[in-house]
């Protein structure tokens, strides 16, 4: 049961009513529970922000790095022990701003690592500031005059390498979810799940969403399947980029 | 011959360091190129150019938490970026080492003309209350014992441990027999990832790991947990050097290669050398400064220790900084002269 690789006892979690971090956490929790993935043989190391207590909550050993520095602990647990299967989970603003330069580089090299990114568009934590990923024109607490510049192209960043797992999904899709965590687990190298989640709090309600359900909505109007094989997903399209 | 760089990265490996990460900056850089050149040779030693320092302070973190005893080097710009590890890393209570190799400063400063400049920065950089363990080594030889006792004060405290040095001595080339150096090497205690439910958190945290923000009850126990855990290993390591003088009325404090600069001054003064520069030898400091009138601190920067010793000894402290790389016995004894109003040779 996936339910046995959670601290249930820690619940309720530290997230908002209506946060879709929690669906990152059971469909993670249910991938590792079909995979045989525990204690003995796993890891989760997590950055700063909202998506980073996810680590604490599960029942393996997890570590709550600084702010932007999973990479570098996560590549360097996973030198050490190359059995252990070292899972990363951050939020976009953490992954792609203050731990950019650990991004680009963490892709470069291509350790086997699997990282969740938590992609909300805006830090939650924090109270609603824009990140490198928030769309342009999006107002934010901290572009009151909506987001200037047009948002980093995380699928052009992890493609730059040749070799590059890259999945785009979103918290709806639950079974292309789940799909996107199992390839990326089970991909020798570097891969990358770049997961649409809602921050109704911080984020929707000033976009103009009523509920965190509206924002579920949102997802699976928006977003579409991209065709099997494609070499590349267009906006708003789901799916898996790989080149091995 | 031995080279202070190579020395230190042979104790590291005495002392059973099996995973470096780090990035290129001198003078340090020779401790990077072993690194890499022994992990091409042997798979058992892991080794990662970083893309920062940011990066390699914290891999050193995630490479201890997996069980392996880690190790970087770096100089003072580069420990600027690696403070917030090192804060990590106290918080997270993981034991790994740092090795200094400090220049003159701030910023880029002179690279690589040698300085003392990173004293209360290995102390005082990083945000929050902690207590790191600082060794200071002042020979090719103390460069080898001192990288193992680095170590193994970092596997009793479960810290960060530093071992500062500068680039004077860490290219100083000498004859030593490092087999003959007898150390004890302290294991791992820590169960690596992998084999447990714990959570390793820069929150503040219960006994469990669990993060508690807004316990000042707990907050309050962590700390003072931790600290006496650090001063009964600081007990361990009450290393200095002293040589009393029954015709002087003047102790001369230094450390690092400015002990060994103004060692030939020993026949008109009293000297003082700490090797564990922190925790400070507040009992050491306080009972020999006592026989003295006055206490002068020698060293390459304008002061930080000096101010430290001040505190320690509750008196006003001679301060005589040899500035801009300039590390040399002549200017050691002019400065001397100045303060002291009197003529030193």
């Amino acid at each position: 049961m996936f339910k046995d690789l959670l601290k249930m006892e820690l619940f309720p979690t530290s997230w908002c009513p209506g946060c879709g971090i929690g669906q990152v956490m059971i469909q993670l929790a249910t991938v590792m529970d079909e995979m045989g993935l525990g204690h003995t043989n796993s890891t989760i190391i997590s950055g700063v922000g909202c998506t980073g207590r996810m680590a604490g909550y599960f029942n393996v050993d997890g570590v709550y790095t600084l702010h932007g520095r999973a990479l570098p602990v996560a590549e360097a647990a996973k030198l050490v022990n190359p059995d252990l299967k070292v899972i990363v989970v951050s939020g976009d603003g953490d992954l792609t701003s203050i731990g950019g330069n650990h991004l680009l580089h963490a892709a470069r090299r291509n350790p086997d690592l699997t990282v969740l990114c938590n992609s909300n568009q805006v830090y939650g934590l924090t109270g609603g500031q824009a990140g490198p990923t928030t769309p342009r024109d999006t107002r934010t607490v901290s572009t009151p005059g909506g987001a200037p510049y047009d948002p980093v192209n995380l699928q052009n960043l992890m493609k730059a390498g040749g070799r590059y797992f890259y999945a785009r999904t979103t918290v709806f899709h639950q079974v292309h979810f789940r799909n996107c965590i199992k390839e990326a687990i089970a991909w020798p190298g570097f891969a990358f799940v770049d997961i649409m989640c809602h921050c109704i709090e911080n984020n929707g309600r000033r976009l103009g969403f009523k509920s965190a359900y509206e924002m579920l909505q949102h997802f699976r109007q928006t977003y579409k399947r991209a065709t099997d094989g494609a070499e590349t997903l267009e906006p708003f399209e789901i799916g898996i980029v790989r080149k091995g | 011959m031995v080279q202070g760089t190579e020395a230190i990265f042979l104790g590291a490996l005495r002392a059973g360091g099996n995973f470096f990460a780090g990035y290129p900056i001198s003078p340090s850089t020779e401790i990077l190129v072993l690194a890499a050149e022994h992990a091409s040779r042997n798979p058992d030693f892991k080794f990662i150019q970083s893309e920062d320092e940011l990066a390699a302070g914290n891999a050193i973190i995630g490479a201890s938490l997996a069980g392996a005893k880690s190790f970087t080097a770096t100089s003072g710009p580069g420990f600027t970026l690696m403070q917030e590890a090192i804060g990590y890393g106290h918080e997270v209570e993981v034991p790994t080492v740092l090795v200094n190799m400090q220049r003159v400063g701030p910023a880029t400063g002179m690279p690589t003309m040698p300085a003392q400049q990173d004293v209360l920065q290995t102390h005082y950089g990083t945000s929050g209350d902690y207590y790191p363990l600082v060794f200071c080594p002042n020979s090719v030889a103390e460069c080898y014992r001192y990288a193992v006792i680095t170590f193994n004060a970092a596997e009793e405290s479960l810290s960060p441990a530093i071992l500062l040095s500068d680039g004077f001595v860490g290219h100083l080339n000498e004859v030593v027999d490092l087999d003959a150096i007898e150390v004890e090497v302290v294991a791992r205690s820590r169960p690596p990832l992998g084999t447990g439910t714990r959570f390793f958190t820069g929150l503040a945290h219960d006994e469990k790991g669990n993060p508690r923000t807004a316990d000042a009850v707990i907050y309050k126990q962590w700390l003072s947990m931790v600290k006496a855990r650090h001063e009964k290993v600081a007990a361990r390591y009450r290393h200095f050097e002293c040589q009393g003088n029954d015709s002087s009325d003047t102790l001369l404090i230094s450390y690092g290669i400015v002990s060994r600069v103004i060692a030939p001054l020993a026949g008109q003064f009293a000297m003082f050398r700490p090797i564990r520069i922190f925790p400070m030898l507040g009992d050491e400091l306080r009972e020999y400064a006592q026989e003295y009138e006055r206490v002068v601190v020698v060293e390459a920067n304008d002061g930080q220790y000096a101010s430290l010793v001040e505190r320690e000894v509750k008196r006003d402290v001679v301060r005589v900084p040899l500035l801009g790389g300039r590390i040399n016995l002549e200017l050691a004894r002019k400065g001397l002269s100045e303060n002291l109003g009197k003529e030193v040779s």
